[in-house]
């Protein structure tokens, strides 16, 4: 308890007080990597000290259960707390190697960090909403990073989007609270089953198009693009490797969580939407020229393979969109991070992740590729679909690859080590998950046991 | 009381994705603090009963829910602080670019897409030449 307590204090204490320093020296940037580092290091305490079970949870200010707010970390919202954390850090690392250009960033960063922590760890439903809402608020400061009036526009058409989304999300928690009266996430699955079938509906699709929305999918893709190519590659880095995640938590978390029987009655919806995802990113992306508007476009490709495992649901389903969101997440951060540096070393890194998005083997995307492909292996349809989604990534890529590295390199700057360090060692945790994935394998399958109940 | 607390909410909804939609950016940060208060007015509506203040000890006549307006209280205070981000960002847009409507950002956009696949062409032009 102490452990989890720490993982949310110190992201808190630390940002308010980096936010008021001078982020562009190097000393602030570095005390920002340190309380990111430590609140992994906390997260990493908790998981490791947990029962058999997994969970540790608490109610805060000693409060009776069921009055005061209780915090529970079990297997599935650790892990995503410390993948998002790790991208946030990675990107953050880069960024102040770098250099930071402006003086909030190390002390944003970290405060949505706090949030990242919070919201994947709450059992409170409202306690989420305000965690969401934190670290979002943190995430469209960082949007506006750099501040170019393209970043500015950019940043102002992701916050204009994900607000309305977010309060899309609180009509969904207030009918949550008029249909069971509660707000603790366990009491919740218990009394959804007994509610009125149209009203639990209702509340679904609201939780749908918020968490849609943050992860980009097919229909609620259109702010994506002009965000992740407008913002600085750390700032991409950040919102498509931790921020994201959001969202595939929420649709895990909600949907099978809470509304398992809406989930199961939406399974063919999810799956044609996650399906529709895949072709329109690849498609879209193979029509770009340059690295970033490619990933963005990805993007919304990969996230269509977590909708379609999620569709088909049960524990096989579960943990293969656990296992695709934590790869894509690692995959994206590295590439985001590479999208403006060049040399040899760079490109090779660059191949790497083009290989773990196609997923090819050695890298790691191939085994989120082969836990999809157990998931779905009964349904020729969908077979097909993924086999297709690959070879479009593929494609898109390598195209990328070939405008990119495939080029005699047109200035001769001299390499600096700063801005390759961290693609290049996000590069080799890629490649070191493709040759030795069981501890994540074996992670993912205990967090989808959590959502499935057993 | 059900039924009017949800048209008030459906229509301020309405009224915001409304404005949401317009060019005019300022009209769109309106649209957003609209929309918040749609959702405030439906998070006071999901407990309203009659009742006292419920304040310890509590009497024995029913209580009125206090947590539907915390949850209001909180829902206010972060909609506020949004909208105000908001405008920041539509101030410093409106400064860098002299404009407020979405037109001219998008004109940005395709001015920077221009630009791009031109010295695409012409990377390719060039890197053609030097092979022959």
């Amino acid at each position: 308890m102490t452990a989890l307590s720490i993982a949310f204090l110190l992201p808190w204490v630390a940002g308010v007080v980096l936010v008021v320093l001078d982020g562009r020296r190097g000393i602030v940037g570095w005390l920002g990597v340190a309380a990111l580092a430590g609140t992994i290091a906390s997260l990493a305490v908790v998981a490791l000290s947990a029962p058999a079970g997994g969970t540790v949870s608490f109610t805060t200010g000693s409060w009776p259960a069921g009055v005061g707010i209780t915090i529970r970390a079990d297997p599935f919202g650790l892990l995503f707390a410390i993948l998002s954390l790790v991208t946030l850090a990675a990107a953050v690392i880069h960024e102040v190697l770098e250099g930071v250009r402006e003086q909030e960033f190390p002390g944003v960063a970290v405060l949505l960090g706090a949030g990242l922590c919070g919201l994947f760890l709450t059992a409170d439903l409202f306690n989420f909403y305000v965690f969401f809402e934190l670290a979002l608020a943190a995430a469209y400061v960082l949007s506006v990073y750099g501040r170019t009036p393209r970043a500015i526009g950019a940043g102002l058409l992701f916050t204009a989007v994900n607000v309305v989304g977010t309060f899309v999300f609180l009509l969904s928690v207030a009918s949550v609270y008029r249909v069971t009266g509660t707000l603790d996430m366990v009491a919740i699955g218990e009394r959804m089953a007994g509610a009125d079938p149209n009203a639990a509906i209702l509340i679904a699709v609201g939780f749908f198009v918020a968490f849609g929305v943050k992860l980009g999918l097919f229909p609620f893709h259109f702010w994506l693009p002009t965000v992740y190519t407008g913002s600085r590659p750390a700032v991409a880095a950040i919102l498509s490797g931790s921020v994201a995640n959001i969202g595939a938590y929420g649709l895990l978390r909600f949907g099978a969580g809470l509304l398992p029987r809406e989930l199961e009655l939406a399974a063919g919806t999810l799956v044609v939407i996650g399906a529709a995802s895949i072709v329109y990113g690849g498609v879209l992306a193979i029509s770009r020229r340059t690295a970033s508007e490619m990933l963005a476009y990805s993007a919304i490709g990969q996230v269509g393979y977590v909708l379609v495992a999620i569709g088909i649901g049960g524990p096989a389903g579960f943990a293969a969109a656990i296992v695709y969101t934590v790869i894509n997440a690692l995959n994206k951060t590295m590439l985001f991070l590479t999208t403006r540096i060049r040399g040899p070393l760079v490109g090779a890194v660059f191949v790497i992740g083009a290989l773990s998005v196609a997923g090819v083997p050695p890298a790691a995307g191939f085994i989120g590729k082969l836990e999809l492909f157990g998931a779905v292996h009964d349904d020729p349809a969908l077979v097909v679909l993924l086999i297709v989604g690959a070879l479009l990534s593929l494609l898109y890529a390598f195209q990328i690859y070939q405008y990119d590295h495939w080029v005699a390199p047109r200035d001769d700057a001299p390499a600096r080590w700063q801005p390759r360090a961290v693609p290049i060692v996000l590069g080799a945790v890629i490649l070191g998950v493709g040759l030795w994935p069981e501890p994540l394998l074996a992670v993912s399958h205990v967090a989808a046991g959590v959502l499935s109940g057993r | 009381m059900n039924l009017l607390f949800a048209l008030t909410a459906a229509c301020l909804f309405g009224a915001g994705a409304h404005l949401l939609l317009s060019r005019d950016l300022f009209r769109v940060v309106v649209g957003v603090a609209i929309v918040s208060q749609a959702a405030v007015l439906t998070l006071i509506a999901s407990a309203i009963v009659r009742g006292v203040a419920p304040i310890h000890p509590l009497p024995d006549e029913p209580v009125s829910d206090p947590l539907s307006q915390a949850m209001a209280l909180t829902a206010i205070v972060i909609g506020m602080a949004v909208t105000a981000l908001l405008l920041v960002l539509v101030l410093r847009l409106t400064e860098t670019l002299r404009s407020r409507t979405i037109d001219d950002l998008a004109e940005e956009e395709v001015e920077r897409d221009e630009r791009l696949e031109r010295r695409h062409a012409w990377s390719q032009e060039s890197e053609e030449a030097s092979a022959r």
